[in-house]
C-alpha cells in the first residue's frame, strides 16, 4: 500500500472518529454560547476592574424585570401573581426572598441596636451644626402630628426617631416603585403597575434557558391577556435580548446558509454540468465544517453562535481547493487525477500556507469569539485540504467535461483586461481612479468602534425596557463606580468622602441617583462619630424631650449601650441585604451603582482626582479596546503581508513576490477607502474582514501566478467560482441585521471583488510550475535530472 | 432597600390617612347617604387625638383643627401641646413645628403619597374601591347612627401595620379608632365640622402651596 493510500485511510479514520464525536455531541445537545460579551477583548484592564465589570455584568445580566399594568389594581395584582407563578414554575428563577415586608423585618432587627451610629445626612448636618433641638422638634412633630414614623420606637430607645430618618434617606434601585401588600407597585395615570423583579438561577446566554423562559413567559402572557382584557405586560432582561439576538443570528445563519448552499450548488452544476464535482466539493466542505466544529468543541467545550455563523460561511471557502482541483479537468492537456492534482499542488500548498497565516493572525486578537472562528477556520481549511489531496484523486472517476464557452469567456475577462493592448487606456484610467479613490478615501477615513452601535437590539424589547424604566425609575446604568481600598473600612470611608461629589452630580443632573454600600452600612469610623454626635448633642436634651412626650422615670439614652459598630459582614450575613453581596466584590473592593446616568464625562471628571475611586464604563472601555485592536489588526495585516513575501520570494524572486502581493495589498488598501467614500466609518470588523481579504486574495494571486498561459482560462474559472462562493458565503453577511456582522460582510464584499478583479496582475510573474507543471513537462524535468513535483508519482 | 423605606413611609401616610377624619367623614357620608365633598367645597372641623403607644404610661394627646380643600389638600393643625402643622397634597407632605419646617416628603420619592391622594380623592366622591382592595368593610347601624369596621383582607401580612379601623358617626363622622399591629392605638374624636363653599383663606392657600411645591 502506498504512502498516500495509508494517509488516506488514516484520514478516513480521523474523519469517522470526528463524525462519531459530533454525533455524540448532537445527541446530548450542542453546547451553543450566545453571550455577545464573549466576543469582547479581555486584555488591557486591571483585574479589579475586570472582576467588577464581570460581577456587575453578571448581576445585571441575570436580572429580569416584568411590569404588569391594569386599570384595576386587583386585576393587575392577580395577573402579576399568575405570571410570577408561571416564571417560578420553570425552575430557572431564584427563589424570591426580597419580599418587602420580610426584608423590612430583617432590616429593622439588624439596624435597631446600632441606631445611634446610623444618622441621615440631614440629621448629621444638624447635629454637627449644634442644632440638636431641631432634631428633637421633628421627633415631637412626628409624635404629635398626623400619622407618624413608627413612634413606638420612642419607647424602644430611639426617642429622637433617628432610625426612621436614616431609613427614609436610603437610596432605592427602583425609586418610583413602592411595596404594596407584598408587591412592588406604581400607580400612575389611572393604572396600577406591578413590578416583578427576579433573578435567573442560570446563565442567561444558554439557549435552553432562553427557550424555556420565553416559552413560559409567552404562554403566560397569552393566558393573562385572555383572562384580564386590557392588561399590559412589559419585560426586560439580558435573557430576553439574548434570546432575540440568538433567534436573529440563527435565523440569518439558516437563511444565508441556505442561500449560500443553493447558490453554490447551482454554480457548480452550471459550470461542471455533472454531479461529480458537486459531490466531491460537498464532501470537502462538509468535512471542513465538521472538523472546524470538532476543533471548537475539543478546545473550548462549546461553540459560540457567532463561530457557527462564520463556520457555516466557511463552507464557501473550503471548497476553494476542491474547485481548483476540479477546474483542471477543463484543461485540454489534463492528465490523470493524480497528474491534475500534482499540477496544482504547489499552488494549493502555497495557498494553504498563506491562508493559514491570515487565519492564525485572527488568533492574535484576544477575542474569545474570534479565536473560535480562527480555530474553526484553521482546522476546517486544513481538513478540506487533506480531503482534496488525499481523497479526490481516489474518488475522482476521471470523467471530464468541457467547460461551457460562456464560463470560459467570463472567467478570462480579467486576464484579458489586464493584458490585452486594447484595454491599455482603460487600465490607465482605472489605475488613476484607484489611486484617486485610495487618496481621497483614506484622507477622509473615519473610525467608529462604539460597541453600543454594533449590537442589533430588538426594537420591541428596547421599547418595553424603556416603558419599565420610565414607570419604575429602575434605570441602573451599566456604568458604575469602582471603589478600592486596603480593606472594607477604607472603601466605605472613600464612599463617604465622595458623597458631596455625588450630591453635586445629582444637582447637576449628571445622574439621577446612586447606590453605594456605605449608604446602608456606614464605615465604623462614621458610626463612632455619629454616636459621639448623638451623645454630645441629643443626650443633654433627653430629659426635656421625654417630659415633652409626657414620659417620666428612667429612660434609655439616645445613644444605645451597644458600642460596637455594625459591620458589612453582619449586614451581608443577615439576609436583609441580598443586593449588598453583589456590590461588595471582595474585602476592600466595592461597586456603586448609578441611576439615570446622563453625563458620564462629568462623573468621570468629578471622580478622577479621588484616590481609589473611578468610574468604570464597560461599553466605552470595550469600544476603546476595539479601537486599539482595530489598529493592531491593521498592523497585523501589514506584518502578515510582509511575512508572505518570504515564501513568495523563494519561489518567484523578489520582483515576482511583489507582483503576487500587489492585488491583495491593493484590495486591502482600496476597501477602507471605498468604505470611507460611501460613508461607512471603518471599524474593527472591517479590519477583521481585511485579514481574510488578504489571505484569500493571496490565494487568487498564487493560482494566477501558477497558471500556465494555456490554462489561464481554467484557472480563472476556478478563481471565479471560488470568489463567487466566497461572496455568497461572506459577502451575503452584508445584509445581516447585526451591524458588526454587516460590517464584516461589507468589507468582504468589496475586498474579495477587488481581489478577484486584480488577481490576474500577479500573472505577470512566472512561477516554475507555470513553466513546468504539466506531466509531460515534469517528465522533461526528470530527464534533466530534476525531482518531480510532489505527489505526482506517489503511487 | 426600597422595601424598608417605602414601608415606613407607607406607614406614615397610611396612618395619616386613617387618622384623618375628613376623607373618612366623606366616605362615611357616602356610605350612609351623606353628600360627599364636591369641588370648591371646604370641610373644616376640630379634632382631639389620643395616641396610645406601647411603653408610654399615658397617651399622647393632641388637639387642633383640620381643613380639607377639595382637590387642594389637607391641612392638619395640632395646637396643643405643640403647634404642629401637617399639609398633604398630591405632591407630598410637609410638616412644621412651631413654624419651622421639620419634614418634607415628596410623592415622587414616596410613591405611596400618590396612592394616598388617589385614595383621598376616591373617598371624597364616595368611592370605596381603593380601600376595598385592602380592607374588608363591615357596616352596621343606619343613617342616623352607624359604625364601619375595616379589617385587612390579607391576614398576617407583616407589611400591613393596621389590625382594624373602627369609624363611628351620626350625620358626620364623630369617632375613629385605628388599632395597629404593634399594640399601638390612635383614637380621634371630631367636632364642629362644617361644610363651606367659601374659598380657602390666604393662609391655607399658602400652606397648601408648600406641599404642592415638593
Amino acid at each position: 500500500m502506498t504512502l498516500r493510500r495509508r494517509a488516506a485511510i488514516a484520514w478516513l479514520a480521523i474523519v469517522v472518529a470526528a463524525a462519531c464525536f459530533l454525533a455524540w455531541h448532537f445527541q446530548r445537545g450542542l453546547p451553543l454560547n450566545t453571550d455577545l460579551m464573549a466576543l469582547l477583548p479581555r486584555e488591557g484592564q486591571e483585574s479589579a476592574a475586570q472582576k467588577a465589570r464581570d460581577a456587575v455584568s453578571q448581576n445585571l445580566g441575570r436580572r429580569i424585570l416584568v411590569l404588569v399594568g391594569h386599570p384595576s389594581r386587583a386585576q393587575a395584582r392577580a395577573a402579576a401573581s399568575s405570571l410570577s407563578d408561571s416564571l417560578d414554575a420553570t425552575g430557572l428563577i431564584e427563589p424570591d426572598t426580597a419580599s418587602g415586608a420580610q426584608a423590612m423585618l430583617k432590616l429593622a432587627q439588624l439596624y435597631l441596636p446600632y441606631r445611634a451610629g446610623l444618622l441621615s445626612d440631614a440629621d448629621r448636618g444638624l447635629l454637627e451644626a449644634g442644632r440638636g433641638k431641631e432634631v428633637a422638634k421633628r421627633a415631637l412633630g412626628q409624635a404629635f402630628g398626623v400619622g407618624g414614623t413608627g413612634e413606638s420606637l420612642i419607647a424602644r430607645g430611639d426617642p429622637f426617631l433617628l432610625l426612621p430618618s436614616f431609613l427614609m434617606q436610603l437610596p432605592s434601585p427602583m425609586p418610583r416603585a413602592a411595596w404594596d401588600e407584598g408587591l412592588l407597585s406604581v400607580s400612575e395615570a389611572g393604572k396600577t403597575w406591578v413590578l416583578l423583579v427576579r433573578s435567573l438561577a442560570r446563565e442567561p446566554f444558554a439557549l435552553d434557558v432562553q427557550e424555556r423562559l420565553n416559552a413560559a413567559y409567552s404562554q403566560s402572557v397569552a393566558t393573562l391577556k385572555a383572562a384580564h382584557p386590557g392588561v399590559e405586560v412589559y419585560r426586560t432582561g439580558a435573557v430576553f435580548f439574548a434570546d432575540a439576538g440568538a433567534r436573529t443570528a440563527l435565523g440569518e445563519a439558516s437563511t444565508l446558509g441556505a442561500l449560500e448552499l443553493g447558490g453554490t450548488i447551482l454554480l457548480i452544476l452550471a459550470v461542471f454540468r455533472r454531479l461529480g464535482p458537486l459531490l466531491l466539493n460537498g464532501l470537502a466542505g462538509l468535512i471542513g465544517a465538521a472538523m472546524g466544529l470538532v476543533s471548537c468543541l475539543v478546545l473550548f467545550g462549546e461553540v459560540h453562535v457567532f463561530a457557527l455563523l462564520f463556520g457555516t460561511s466557511l463552507l464557501g471557502v473550503v471548497v476553494d481547493y476542491g474547485l481548483h482541483y476540479c477546474s483542471t479537468e477543463f484543461e485540454p492537456d489534463a492528465g490523470t487525477p493524480n497528474e491534475r492534482l500534482a499540477s496544482i499542488m504547489p499552488g494549493l500548498l502555497l495557498s494553504l500556507v498563506t491562508t493559514l497565516i491570515g487565519y492564525v493572525a485572527l488568533t492574535l486578537a484576544p477575542l474569545h469569539g474570534l479565536l473560535q472562528i480562527a480555530i474553526f477556520s484553521v482546522f476546517g481549511l486544513a481538513a478540506a485540504f487533506a480531503t482534496v489531496v488525499l481523497w479526490f484523486p481516489i474518488l475522482d472517476s476521471g470523467r471530464r467535461t468541457r467547460a461551457a464557452g460562456w464560463v470560459l469567456r467570463a472567467a478570462s475577462q480579467p486576464f484579458d483586461f489586464w493584458e490585452a493592448g486594447r484595454w491599455r487606456l482603460m487600465r490607465q484610467g482605472l489605475l488613476c481612479l484607484g489611486v484617486a479613490v485610495a487618496l481621497v478615501g483614506l484622507a477622509r477615513i473615519e473610525t467608529n468602534d462604539d460597541v453600543r452601535g454594533m449590537q442589533a437590539l430588538a426594537p420591541d424589547l428596547v421599547r418595553e425596557q424603556q416603558a419599565i424604566f420610565t414607570a419604575t425609575g429602575a434605570n441602573t446604568s451599566s456604568e458604575f463606580v469602582l471603589i478600592e481600598g486596603a480593606d472594607d473600612e477604607t472603601a466605605l470611608r472613600r464612599q463617604e468622602a465622595i458623597r458631596p461629589i455625588v450630591a453635586e452630580l445629582r444637582a447637576q443632573g449628571a445622574i439621577a441617583g446612586a447606590l453605594f454600600p456605605a449608604d446602608f452600612i456606614p464605615s465604623s469610623g462614621r458610626q463612632r462619630e455619629n454616636r459621639r454626635l448623638v451623645q454630645r448633642e441629643l443626650d443633654p436634651l433627653l430629659a426635656a424631650h421625654y417630659a415633652a412626650l409626657g414620659l417620666s422615670g428612667a429612660r434609655p439614652a439616645a445613644s444605645p449601650s451597644n458600642t460596637e459598630p455594625l459591620t458589612l459582614a453582619q449586614a451581608t450575613d443577615s439576609g436583609a441585604f441580598d443586593f449588598l453581596r453583589n456590590l461588595v466584590l471582595a474585602p476592600g473592593v466595592h461597586t456603586g451603582l448609578l441611576q439615570g446616568l446622563k453625563r458620564p464625562d462629568l462623573v468621570r471628571d468629578a471622580l478622577s482626582h479621588v484616590a481609589g475611586v473611578r468610574l468604570v464604563e464597560p461599553a466605552a472601555e470595550i469600544s476603546a479596546l476595539f479601537a486599539k485592536y482595530r489598529q493592531r489588526t491593521v498592523i497585523l495585516i501589514a506584518v502578515s503581508a510582509a511575512l508572505m513575501l518570504i515564501p513568495f520570494a523563494f519561489r518567484y524572486g523578489g520582483a515576482g513576490a511583489l507582483w503576487i502581493m500587489l492585488p491583495p495589498v491593493a484590495s486591502i488598501v482600496l476597501t477602507p477607502a471605498i468604505l470611507s467614500l460611501i460613508g461607512a466609518p471603518f471599524n474593527f470588523f472591517h479590519a477583521m474582514a481585511l485579514v481574510l481579504v488578504l489571505a484569500i486574495g493571496v490565494d487568487y494571486s498564487v493560482f494566477c501566478a501558477e497558471s500556465r498561459d494555456s490554462s489561464r482560462a481554467t484557472t480563472m474559472v476556478a478563481i471565479l467560482l471560488a470568489a463567487t462562493v466566497t461572496l455568497l458565503s461572506f459577502g451575503l453577511l452584508v445584509v445581516s441585521t447585526a451591524p458588526a456582522i454587516s460590517s464584516f460582510g461589507s468589507g468582504m464584499l468589496i475586498g474579495i471583488t477587488l481581489a478577484f478583479v486584480l488577481a490576474p496582475l500577479s500573472g505577470r510573474c512566472r512561477s516554475p510550475s507555470a513553466i513546468s507543471s504539466h506531466p509531460a513537462l515534469d517528465r522533461s524535468r526528470q530527464d534533466r535530472g530534476q525531482q518531480p513535483l510532489p505527489w505526482v508519482n506517489a503511487e | 432597600m426600597s422595601a424598608i423605606r417605602t414601608f415606613l413611609l407607607s406607614l406614615i401616610v397610611c396612618c395619616a390617612s386613617l387618622a384623618t377624619p375628613t376623607p373618612l367623614n366623606a366616605e362615611m357620608g357616602a356610605a350612609v347617604g351623606q353628600t360627599p365633598l364636591k369641588d370648591g367645597q371646604v370641610l373644616r372641623g376640630r379634632f382631639e387625638q389620643e395616641r396610645f403607644l406601647v411603653g408610654f404610661e399615658a397617651p399622647l394627646k393632641t388637639a387642633g383643627s383640620f381643613t380639607l380643600v377639595a382637590g387642594g389638600g389637607l391641612i392638619w393643625r395640632a395646637e396643643t401641646p405643640f403647634a404642629v402643622t401637617t399639609v398633604m397634597s398630591p405632591a407630598g407632605l410637609v410638616q412644621e413645628v412651631d413654624g419651622a419646617k421639620t419634614m418634607s416628603l415628596a410623592s415622587a420619592r414616596i410613591p405611596f403619597m400618590t396612592k394616598l391622594y388617589s385614595m383621598l380623592s376616591g373617598a371624597l366622591i364616595g368611592n370605596w374601591s381603593d380601600l376595598e382592595g385592602t380592607f374588608k368593610i363591615a357596616r352596621t347601624g343606619d343613617a342616623k347612627k352607624w359604625e364601619l369596621r375595616l379589617t385587612p383582607i390579607a391576614a398576617n401580612d407583616p407589611a400591613m401595620p393596621i389590625e382594624a379601623i373602627i369609624v363611628r358617626g351620626k350625620r358626620l363622622v364623630e369617632d375613629v379608632v385605628v388599632i395597629r399591629s404593634a399594640g399601638d392605638r390612635d383614637h380621634l374624636r371630631f367636632s364642629g365640622q362644617s361644610l363651606e363653599t367659601v374659598a380657602p383663606t390666604s393662609d391655607e392657600l399658602a400652606l397648601l402651596a408648600l406641599a404642592k411645591q415638593l
